[in-house]
């Protein structure tokens, strides 16, 4: 039976009555651990025209999050920011290439990923069905804070403009970009590619790989789970947070992604609220949602937003 | 040919091989049942190399009568490895046995060594004998010793997927049919790393930049691993992908690697679209092993 047009999917997922007020209870539990940052510059990463350094911050139940803050060599005033926000298999990349455009630019590590997973590592494939069952202990509880915990660690850098502040990621990050955009309103604008975390109980019917097929893996084993496992999903998923982005916003998807679905991109990019909103489509394209083409879009998009 | 192949080269793997042969693998198979599906079976398999390290892979095999044709995954360059790459269909694993290798330093073979990405590049690189991607290229070998040991496996067909580790093992180790490589970091390392900033090759940069003096001496180990210097030992079929058209390892520019595999080449030039050439890729698999269609992810049906 042929597919139905993805841009004529209609999710399955609703957005909890309690959202609101489950996210408000983690924030006010995060806002009140101290960041605690350590900033220790890196000479081994710092060529000649970027300085990079290691940065060290708590979170949620403690967990120590990393990550890489470079700042170009040359700067005379206040910067933009960028955060960037990491893939699900992929490390976090050193981000060298923003930071010679002239961004202050933050790359975080949460929980799990290398260099922050001491106290937390579930494991790939695992960090999508990590105490899956219980919306408080789900794995990517903690993960969010700790993505959100890195707007809070660009706060608190001087040479910081801390009005023009943008995330920007692909896959996980896309998901993480949304997420993110919608929590914080210091995000000025916000660029997600391929965004996963988005339309799980969709995707898991769209496709076969992994990482959603974690869930069906799960479901699997744990028939008995499957409301449970939905009643939790609905917490996290990007579809739920997507309503409340209201700052200017790209979204860019592969028609033939299959990663994460392009019915899970058209309808995530639908609930955004943003008036300067803009979803880039590419067809014959997969996982890589147009990224060689779609790089430049990104920087302009930027460069105009953030006044760079 | 390699311009800078060392005339101790052969030497230099003999031996290498020669220590891992003193190794026994003895592997460890152990029932992963929440990767089974109806029609395949997962495992974690535990297994040894190089200086008793213990190793790891996910394998899965089909349900139903084999042997089977295998899949390969070999060593990338992170620290995750998963049952069959991200983006590939589970369904897959009813036709073929897939085998993905943990080589040390990655999760599943992170203890005692935990890799650093970046960092794994240059990890004791000015010293042949102990550059970490010596051991690496080992562990890849005898994971394909365990694969082609298992009795569900169809020797004839066995496909060594992956990047420069893909090329290392086929051309270090006989056993696998066919190869599917993308060369990235290992071919003309030190040549390609001044051109760019990016990572991983950045590393090189980094490195020589707070060792000035080494140069010379990490050329002379990169030169060991240089698939160029492998190819002449590459006697199967190989897809070889090459990056797009003018970037450093476009078609043309890997004319010295391609004419120096001893086996049938097929050249793939990256379109800069993971459907178009993860398309070409599983056709081409899917062909050489004499198969009618690929198994292909819903949405590139």
């Amino acid at each position: 039976m042929p597919r139905t047009p993805p841009h004529h999917y209609a999710s399955k997922v609703r957005k909890p009555a309690e959202l609101d007020s489950f996210w408000d209870g983690v924030l006010e539990q995060a806002a009140a651990i101290p960041l605690n940052a350590k900033t220790a510059l890196n000479r081994l990463r710092s060529p000649a025209d970027v300085e990079t350094f290691e940065v060290h911050y708590d979170s949620l139940d403690g967990v120590r999050i990393a990550g890489w803050y470079c700042l170009p060599r040359e700067r005379s005033k206040k910067l933009p920011a960028m955060l960037t926000v990491p893939g699900y298999l992929g490390e976090p990349p050193i981000p060298l290439d923003w930071a010679r455009k002239g961004y202050a630019v933050f790359s975080i590590a949460p929980r799990g990923k290398l260099r922050s997973n001491e106290q937390f590592n579930p494991g790939y494939p695992g960090l999508l069905t990590h105490n899956i069952t219980d919306r408080n202990t789900y794995g990517y509880k903690g993960f969010y804070v700790d993505a959100m915990r890195g707007v809070d660690y660009l706060l608190t850098r001087d040479e910081v403009d801390v009005r023009r502040i943008g995330v920007v990621g692909s896959s996980q990050g896309g998901g993480l970009a949304i997420v993110v955009a919608a929590m914080r309103p210091e995000i000025a604008a916000a660029s997600a590619g391929a965004p996963y975390l988005c339309g799980f109980i969709d995707a898991i019917g769209l496709t076969t790989t992994y990482p959603y097929q974690e869930i069906n893996d799960y479901l699997r084993l744990h028939p008995d789970s499957r409301k449970e496992v939905e009643e939790t999903l609905a917490y996290f998923d990007g579809m739920s947070f997507a309503e409340r982005i209201t700052c200017p916003i790209v979204v860019n998807i592969g028609l033939q992604d299959n990663i994460c679905p392009p019915e899970t991109g058209y309808e995530v990019f639908n609930r955004i609220s943003s008036e300067d909103k803009r979803l880039y489509t590419y067809d014959r394209h997969a996982h890589d949602a147009g990224s060689h083409e779609h790089s430049q879009i990104i920087d302009a998009f930027f460069s105009r937003h953030l006044n760079l | 040919m390699a311009d800078n192949k060392p005339e101790d080269f052969e030497q230099y793997w003999g031996d290498t091989l020669g220590e891992l042969a003193a190794f026994p693998a003895r592997p460890e198979v152990e029932a992963v049942p929440m990767r089974d599906t109806d029609f395949a079976t997962a495992y974690g398999v535990h297994f040894t190399g190089l200086g008793s390290y213990r190793l790891f892979a996910y394998l899965s095999i089909p349900k139903g009568e084999g042997p089977f044709p295998a899949l390969y995954y070999t060593a990338g360059y992170g620290s995750v490895v998963t049952p069959i790459p991200q983006g590939a269909s589970n369904d897959i694993r009813s036709r073929y046995v897939t085998f993905s290798i943990a080589a040390r330093g990655s999760r599943n073979a992170d203890k005692p060594y935990a890799a650093s990405f970046p960092g794994l590049l240059t990890d004791g690189i000015e010293n042949r004998a102990t550059y970490r991607l010596r051991d690496i290229a080992a562990d890849c070998v005898r994971g394909l010793e365990v694969l082609i040991a298992r009795p569900e496996v169809d020797t004839s067909r066995i496909v060594l997927i992956g990047a420069d580790m893909a090329l290392l093992t086929a051309g270090l180790a006989s056993g696998a049919s066919h190869v599917v490589a993308e060369p990235v970091l290992l071919y003309k390392t030190m040549e390609l790393a001044e051109t760019t900033k990016a990572y991983p090759l950045q590393e090189i940069n980094d490195y020589l930049r707070l060792h000035k003096k080494a140069k010379t001496v990490i050329a002379r180990t990169l030169s060991y691993f240089d698939v160029r210097s492998h190819a002449p030992g590459i006697e199967v079929t190989t897809l070889l992908k090459a990056g797009p058209a003018h970037s450093a390892t476009d078609k043309l520019k890997l004319a010295s690697l391609t004419t120096a595999i001893s086996g049938p080449v097929t050249v793939h030039e990256s379109e800069n679209s993971g459907y178009k050439d993860g398309l070409f890729a599983d056709n081409w698999v899917s062909s050489q092993l004499g198969f009618y269609a690929p198994i292909l992810p819903e949405h590139w049906r």
